[in-house]
């Protein structure tokens, strides 16, 4: 949307949760943005960088999560507010330091934006964050829908500094990706000089400093627990002695079905670390049984339970004996859970149906013209014989052309095919890793392949861009968040310095020449990489790269009666050509004018044009 | 007051846009708007399903299953996916352009588009019209959206006026806003 995000007007305008999120960030004067891209987080930095100018805030992609919060650490060290946005993983990648920041407190305030993804829609798991940030001790809260998402935002920055900690500010996709009217608030004014006042008992964690430093924070951790009793992020209603306690996104499913129930009393928790023990004490001892509502892990329903022992209230504890673990909600699940509490019958005035075709399904896919796909075709044309090890990004779509057989988290591909080889499997182990994911984990693994001796075959696809998250810079792009030009990485530089010994960059959209490179690298004897560069589709498209769609030779396509292999749809199968009335027809809207199917087919049916 | 809509169909189509576009029509009147969208990895070509509620009271960004008012499909099959969500009241705007999924390729696997809407048609009330088509017509398959917006708008009883959803789509659409009303006024007579 056409929208001022950082209009010092006070309008109302319908955002996206991750939207607010930066809108709420820069009404706290943050002088810092850090992030590595990932869904559902991505759109908050993107937010920002469009006022990076105007509001003298420095915005980067930084090259991974924990670099992505170290920077802000120092900036906050300085004085400085800094939000920091990742998905789920991303937070164990910096995991590491969130650990300890938590031992030596922040200066300026910092909010690590963990987006959580329940049901897994672009994930590897389900994990639930708010475990991580009780282990790390930082401060968790949740926001529940857009308003929220920007009003919790500003407020967790007084949070942070208030008492000197980092706070996990934890959403899920249907939080961070609601889309909803939103009061804009007004901009805070920060106004103070950022320097280091050094104090090396608190900024130096060695041994003997760290364990002062840990008493004072599960010190620090009461008082907060004091604080979290009076959060204006939770909100109580007292109606009836049936009491449902629930936090997150599920708050609105509650909010929905409890519409036409009275006695219902609720408690929505915000405040999620550590727990407002008083409050909850409260409301338990208002109500007969409880009914907690979260998605996932029972965070809170642990809380409940062992709060309730703890002060000796004895009642009925429901959750996920009703609700379950795994997979995100929906209205009608806790609608359904909701009535089961309270005894009554839920009734859905839904359709009752039967459709007696099958609805085929429509999956993900590689876009017409995804350089991927050109280079899963030349893998497959050279040798089934070989393991592929997969990592993340949009090539995991490969697995439709058996090119990728594990697929783990961040940089794993280059390593796992190292242990793949060092077990002494008989197929040589190929690693498939993107160009920002090889930035981001891989150079470390590819040091060791060659380090330890790992006869490994590593191909980079490198496509100039973040393409899964929605077209970011990376390094070797050579320029950065703002747009601004800099120094260009060379990946094949790179993999020379790390030690491979064959290193080759091809066009996937040569076959032949990709097919050559790979020969060589499968046979030679030690560490390969071959790069295959070409821009993602969709970035070509957007910086016009395009080139018209081959013309379809209508004599020599057999369609159908193709015997040859249907390469082009079956094996290729690029979603800009398909069948129709028995003849192949290239869809010109989502061509890009690659060139490969002319190389694909055996009968020469689709000519390119120049 | 509460009004529930879904809007489906295949990651590309320009379903965000033409949310946004509701969405702003309807926080223009003062309702309270949540929704949900579908971002990554599912855009890639996929099953894109929208969810767009406004009105006075209202919390959820999902609608209950069931509790669907209108149904977008800009794509046949992808109104059939989401029947679920459908009651007997629900109106459906369906465009009848097919677009084969990869998976269905092979002669016969793609249900055909007069059996789809006669499914519809036998659960809910629907208004079927090669939206694609009549876009092309104008110049540009990438304004079917803001036309199906033009018939969603001219329905009886929908409560959103003609002149917020202008407004709208001046402030939301990026270029070519004079096509897109265009497009807009075309839908509107499409019923």
């Amino acid at each position: 949307m056409k929208i001022d995000l950082a209009s010092e007007e006070k309008t109302r305008a319908l955002l996206l949760g991750n939207e607010a999120i930066a809108r709420g960030a820069m009404e706290a004067g943050i002088k810092l943005a850090s992030a590595y891209p990932g869904t559902p987080s991505t759109e908050i930095i993107e937010s920002i960088i469009p006022y990076a100018k105007r509001l003298n805030i420095h915005v980067e992609w930084s090259i991974n999560e924990k670099v992505a919060l170290e920077v802000a650490i120092g900036a906050s060290y300085a004085g400085a507010r800094a939000i920091v946005a990742m998905k789920h993983v991303g937070l164990n990648v910096a995991s590491d330091a969130l650990m300890t920041l938590t031992y030596t407190g922040v200066e300026g305030g910092i909010v690590i934006v963990s987006a959580d993804d329940p049901n897994a829609h672009s994930s590897q798991n389900e994990q639930d964050n708010r475990i991580l940030a009780r282990f790390a001790k930082a401060v968790c809260i949740e926001p529940y829908d857009v308003q929220s998402c920007k009003d919790f935002t500003k407020k967790a920055f007084e949070v942070s500094e208030k008492f000197k900690i980092p706070v996990v500010l934890r959403t899920t996709t249907r939080v961070s990706h609601a889309k909803g009217s939103v009061e804009f608030g007004s901009f805070e004014k920060v106004g103070r000089e950022y320097k280091f006042i050094k104090d090396a008992k608190r900024y130096v964690v060695v041994p003997k400093h760290t364990r002062v430093l840990h008493k004072k924070l599960n010190e620090k951790l009461k008082k907060i627990e004091e604080y979290a009793n009076r959060s204006e992020f939770n909100e109580m209603i007292i109606n009836g002695r049936l009491g449902i306690i629930t936090s997150g996104v599920s708050r609105t499913y509650v909010r929905e079905a409890i519409k036409e129930l009275d006695n219902v009393s609720i408690l929505e928790i915000g405040f999620t670390n550590p727990l407002p023990r008083k409050l909850i004490e409260e409301f338990i001892t208002q109500v007969d049984k409880v009914l907690v509502v979260e998605e996932l892990e029972p965070y809170l329903e642990e809380g409940v339970k062992k709060i309730a022992h703890e002060s000796g209230v004895w009642l009925e504890i429901h959750g996920k004996d009703i609700l379950p673990r795994e997979l995100e909600f929906t209205p009608d699940i806790v609608k359904k859970a909701v009535y089961k509490f309270v005894n009554k019958e839920y009734n859905n005035i839904g359709l009752k149906f039967e459709v007696d075709i099958s609805i085929p399904e429509r999956p993900p896919v590689l876009c017409a013209g995804c350089p991927h796909r050109a280079l899963f075709y030349a893998l497959k044309k050279i040798t089934k014989k070989k393991i592929y090890t997969g990592d993340i990004g949009c090539y995991t779509l490969g697995l439709a052309y058996k090119t990728i057989d594990t697929c783990l988290c961040m940089g794993a591909s280059v390593t796992i095919a190292q242990g793949f080889y060092h077990a002494g499997v008989k197929e040589k182990p190929v690693a498939i890793i993107g160009d920002s994911t090889f930035i981001h984990a891989g150079i470390t693994g590819l040091i060791n392949a060659s380090y330890n001796k790992a006869n490994i075959v590593v191909i980079i696809l490198d496509n100039r861009t973040v393409a899964m998250t929605g077209l970011q810079p990376t390094p070797a792009s050579g320029v950065n968040a703002l747009g601004e030009k800099t120094k260009e990485l060379s990946i094949e530089e790179l993999a020379k310095v790390c030690g491979a010994t064959f290193v080759k960059t091809v066009s996937p959209y040569n076959l032949e020449e990709t097919i050559e490179a790979l020969r060589k690298a499968f046979e030679h004897d030690g560490l390969a990489v071959v790069i295959s560069k070409e821009p993602c589709a969709l970035l070509a498209r957007k910086m016009k790269l395009t080139k018209p769609a081959p013309k379809v030779h209508r004599e020599r396509c057999r369609g159908y009666l193709c015997q040859a292999c249907s390469a082009c749809v079956n094996l290729f199968n690029c979603p800009a050509i398909v069948l129709e009335k028995g003849k192949v027809r290239i869809i010109e809207e989502l061509c890009t004018g690659c060139g490969v199917c002319a190389q694909v087919c055996p009968n020469d049916v689709f000519e390119v044009v120049d | 007051m509460e009004v529930n809509i879904l809007i489906s169909g295949v990651g590309g189509q320009g379903i965000i846009l033409a949310s946004d576009i509701i969405g702003y029509a309807a926080v223009l009147e003062g309702y309270k708007v949540t929704g949900s969208e579908v971002h990554g990895m599912a855009q890639r070509g996929g099953s894109v399903v929208t969810h767009l509620r406004f009105g006075n009271e209202i919390y959820s960004p999902l609608i209950e299953k069931g509790r669907c008012d209108y149904l977008l499909a800009f794509e046949p099959l992808e109104a059939l996916r989401y029947l679920d969500y459908c009651n007997k009241n629900t109106i459906a705007i369906v465009n009848t352009e097919p677009i084969p999924p990869t998976t269905a390729r092979k002669i016969g696997s793609y249900p055909s588009v007069e059996k789809i809407i006669e499914i519809l048609e036998d659960n809910i009330k629907v208004i079927a019209e090669n939206y694609t088509q009549k876009a092309r017509e104008l110049g540009t398959a990438l304004v079917a959206n803001v036309m199906m917006i033009g018939t969603l708008s001219a329905l009886e009883r929908f409560p959103i006026k003609k002149e917020s959803f202008i407004e709208a789509i001046k402030s939301v659409v990026p270029r070519k806003i004079d096509l897109n009303l265009k497009a807009f006024e075309v839908g509107r007579n499409i019923s």
